[in-house]
């Protein structure tokens, strides 16, 4: 099944691709992955969307909880979560059609970054399935040049935080 | 962090702080500096472009330090090849426990040492390689034995550094040995470009680098202590149990857990089989104590795990070679309780009723002191005698055997010969194949870190490097080599290491001109079809080699009548020593249990008794490793 996997790696060369490695070396493809410092300019944070046998990956998540670089690390999938990802795309616009993009975009809460007399750069925020469905429409309403998704950003729901040990207690 | 060090190192000297503290150094004599902080006392490794300003650093070292009788306080021992120094600072840190070190140029040098690093890791053998790499500024072209080496080493090594500033060094140098000897211990490695080994530096004397995630984790399992509850139910178990038996594996070596594990096994009356990484955690000559379990376990022991109800795993990680099949291993026992230092190993293979994770001997000291405060007693009250007798009976019963009468020189005489004069005393290393298992089998181990083996790997060639290694740990014991003829033939180049460092070093080849464990799977799974492995039309005349070598002592032992005197001179010899045994090419190693197949299967040949009707083994699963 599909699993929701939140890292915090120290910020350093070659951590990034040892954990992605774990994952790798099993056979297991990486659905998406995002990664950048935190408000700890030594601590990145990581979300990994990958697909596979459950007991593999929370094995998986154990040999990665070993590793040097790893701070903290924890499977989202099971908990009350929200996820959040960035679509940025260029589609063609031709006079005509101009408009209903226009109108599409606000529609779905999102923004035209830049426009030319044949383009539209859009970019929409949203959940995975979300971002899934404003592709789809927009496939079928004109034609799409180039995208980039950020891949999925995750934070469980509620007051717990994921933190480096001795940071967990809330500073309130 | 940079600004941090940074800071400490322009920092005046003040009381208690390292007495070089404060002085200019350039990166490659700060290197050394740390390796004699942390108590290497020897240095295995090979010189290049990319390492020559450390090697020049040690030579200074040793030249502003010798000893008055002359001895230099870090040796630095040349092997063949790289592959030989990882080997040697294993078997030096295997034997002792503590950290070794092998120090190898970029590149080639770097590559070399990959198979020792995952090797280790496997392990759990603590030790810290440190790589020349090219310059900062050429990583990446494909300079002159370039390698991508933190690539390449972070997966197979416990953990890499790339030392890209030149202000970290000091502080990585020093959490490489931390991360190498705490936890589960592993393989480290540091890669050093060449820049910052010339780069111009202050020594801190202290300080090392902020892994947080790692010591939290860390500081966890160390503080870790069985709580009343759980000792409780363990109790309550070992009470409700009937035939306990201790599963014991190579953690409790790596813990230095051996007398802890002795005094409960003692205390409670419950038998030990040892995986084999866990030889000699146990007194292998002790009634209770069961040798190896496994594929290529004792029957009795592998017959008492069949028969056990409630198994107590400590610092062992069911292994396929010892659970082949995880459902049908120990499949009576009706708990399971483990110990264990990772986190990752609990549940990984087998499903377990309890477990405990820290440390080993505070955990079963706990239990032994608990159970004595509430006046749990199994063995003073007898509660354990059937099991004991049942015990007695299948060590007796299912003991292992070979064809006595045989005019071929039979392997096992060779090994029980060996240890009749030795007793359990010396350090054994192997290769890997029969030779490994039947030494497994047929030597006696009274202490821990006397029996250093491949175990995960299965690295042919670990023999010879991991005994010159051994050798530099304990100067004060025999150390021998039991070695077979495609093993040997692996890293033959340090026989030449052997005598060069005038080791008195025993190596023992059971030459059966071929690789036997593969012959024996052929034999059992591809019709007799020994591709590839026979080595009978080789010419190679080891005892010309071994003099070519240096060796003084080199003799071929080809008849069974001289069997006894020979291997007494070979024993008795002063100095290295090289013994080849011609054995009878066809000795199969027994009992054994298919991969993929349950105890239930096993086969045990001719001349050890089997307790069950096991159909020969012929159309095993080819597809099974």
């Amino acid at each position: 099944m599909r699993h929701i996997i939140a890292m915090l790696l120290q910020n350093e060369a070659g951590a990034l691709a040892r954990v992605a490695g774990m994952f790798s070396a099993r056979g297991y493809n990486i659905e998406s992955l995002t990664v950048a410092a935190t408000h700890d300019p030594e601590i990145s944070r990581l979300t990994m969307v990958t697909i596979g046998d459950d007991n593999v990956i929370a094995q998986i998540i154990k040999q990665s909880r070993k590793s040097i670089d790893v701070i903290e690390i924890a499977d989202l999938t099971s908990r009350s979560h929200l996820e959040s990802e960035l679509l940025v795309v260029k589609v063609a616009a031709t006079e005509s059609g101009a408009a209903a993009i226009a109108r599409f975009t606000e529609l779905n809460y999102g923004v035209i970054l830049d426009e030319t007399g044949n383009t539209r750069t859009l970019q929409f925020t949203g959940r995975g399935s979300h971002i899934g469905a404003v592709l789809t429409e927009l496939a079928a309403m004109t034609t799409i040049l180039e995208l980039a998704r950020s891949g999925t950003a995750a934070l469980e729901r509620g007051e717990s935080v994921l933190a480096p040990a001795d940071l967990t207690t809330l500073p309130y | 962090m940079n600004a941090m060090l940074q800071e400490q190192t322009q920092a005046a000297p003040v009381a208690g702080d390292h007495p070089l503290a404060g002085r200019p150094m350039s990166g490659a004599e700060i290197v050394v500096q740390v390796l004699a902080d942390e108590g290497v006392d020897v240095v295995f490794g090979y010189s290049g472009g990319a390492i020559l300003p450390v090697y020049d650093a040690v030579f200074r070292f040793n030249r502003e330090h010798l000893a008055e009788d002359g001895s230099e306080p870090l040796p630095l021992i040349v092997p063949a090849n790289e592959q030989g120094a990882g080997f040697m600072a294993q078997g030096y840190a295997r034997a002792s426990g503590k950290v070794g070190v092998a120090l190898v140029t970029s590149g080639p040098g770097a590559t070399n040492t990959v198979t020792p690093v995952r090797d280790a890791m496997a392990d759990s053998v603590p030790i810290v390689v440190i790589c020349g790499q090219v310059p900062t500024a050429a990583i990446g072209t494909d300079a002159f034995q370039e390698a991508p080496i933190s690539s390449i080493m972070g997966s197979c090594a416990k953990h890499v550094f790339l030392v890209t500033d030149s202000s970290q060094l000091e502080a990585t140098m020093r959490t490489a040995f931390e991360v190498a000897r705490t936890g589960r211990p592993g393989p480290v490695v540091v890669d050093i470009p060449k820049d910052i080994q010339n780069a111009s530096l202050r020594f801190n004397g202290k300080g090392q680098l902020p892994i947080p995630g790692y010591r939290s984790r860390l500081r966890a399992v160390a503080q870790a202590r069985l709580g009343d509850r759980e000792c409780t139910d363990f109790l309550d178990a070992l009470g409700r149990a009937e035939r306990p038996l201790l599963y014991v594996g190579g953690g409790v070596i790596a813990a230095e857990a051996s007398r802890a594990l002795r005094a409960f096994a003692e205390a409670f009356g419950i038998p030990v089989t040892t995986t084999l990484m866990g030889i000699g955690a146990s007194d292998t000559t002790e009634a209770l104590s069961l040798h190896m379990l496994g594929m290529h376990g004792t029957a009795f022991a592998n017959y008492a795990v069949v028969d056990c109800d409630f198994l107590i795993s400590v610092g062992a990680r069911f292994d396929d070679r010892v659970a082949g099949v995880p459902k049908l291993f120990a499949q009576r026992a009706k708990y399971i309780a483990q110990f264990d230092i990772d986190p990752a190993e609990i549940d990984k293979v087998k499903r377990v009723d309890w477990h405990h994770l820290g440390d080993i001997s505070l955990a079963l000291d706990r239990l032994r002191e608990k159970a004595a405060s509430i006046g749990f007693d199994p063995r003073g009250q007898g509660r354990f005698a059937g099991w004991h007798a049942h015990i007695a009976d299948l060590k007796k019963t299912h003991a292992l055997d070979f064809d006595r009468s045989s005019a071929l020189i039979q392997p096992y005489a060779v090994i029980e010969e060996i240890n009749r004069l030795t007793r359990g005393e010396a350090i054994i290393c192997t290769g890997v194949g029969q030779h490994q298992m039947w030494a497994a089998q047929y030597f006696d181990f009274t202490a821990p870190r006397r029996w250093l083996t491949s175990g995960s790997m299965g690295t042919m060639g670990f023999g010879l490097p991991a005994a010159i290694g051994a050798q530099f740990a304990r100067r004060d014991l025999m150390v021998i080599d039991i070695d077979g003829d495609a093993s040997i033939r692996m890293n033959i180049g340090e026989l030449e290491t052997v005598t060069t460092y005038e080791l008195p070093v025993k190596v023992v080849v059971l030459n059966n001109c071929g690789d036997g464990m593969v012959r024996q799977w052929q034999k059992l799974f591809f019709k007799g079809r020994f591709s590839a492995t026979d080595k009978s039309l080789h010419r190679k005349d080891f005892i010309k080699a071994a003099e070519a070598d240096g060796f003084q002592y080199a003799v071929r032992l080809d008849r069974s009548e001289d069997l006894q005197r020979v291997i007494a001179e070979f024993i008795a010899f002063e100095g290295p020593a090289f013994l080849e045994v011609m054995i009878d090419p066809d000795a199969c190693v027994y009992p054994m249990v298919g991969p993929g197949m349950s105890y239930a299967q096993m086969i045990t040949g001719d001349h050890i008794t089997s307790r069950d009707q096991v159909k020969s083994a012929e159309t095993g699963p080819a597809e099974m490793f």
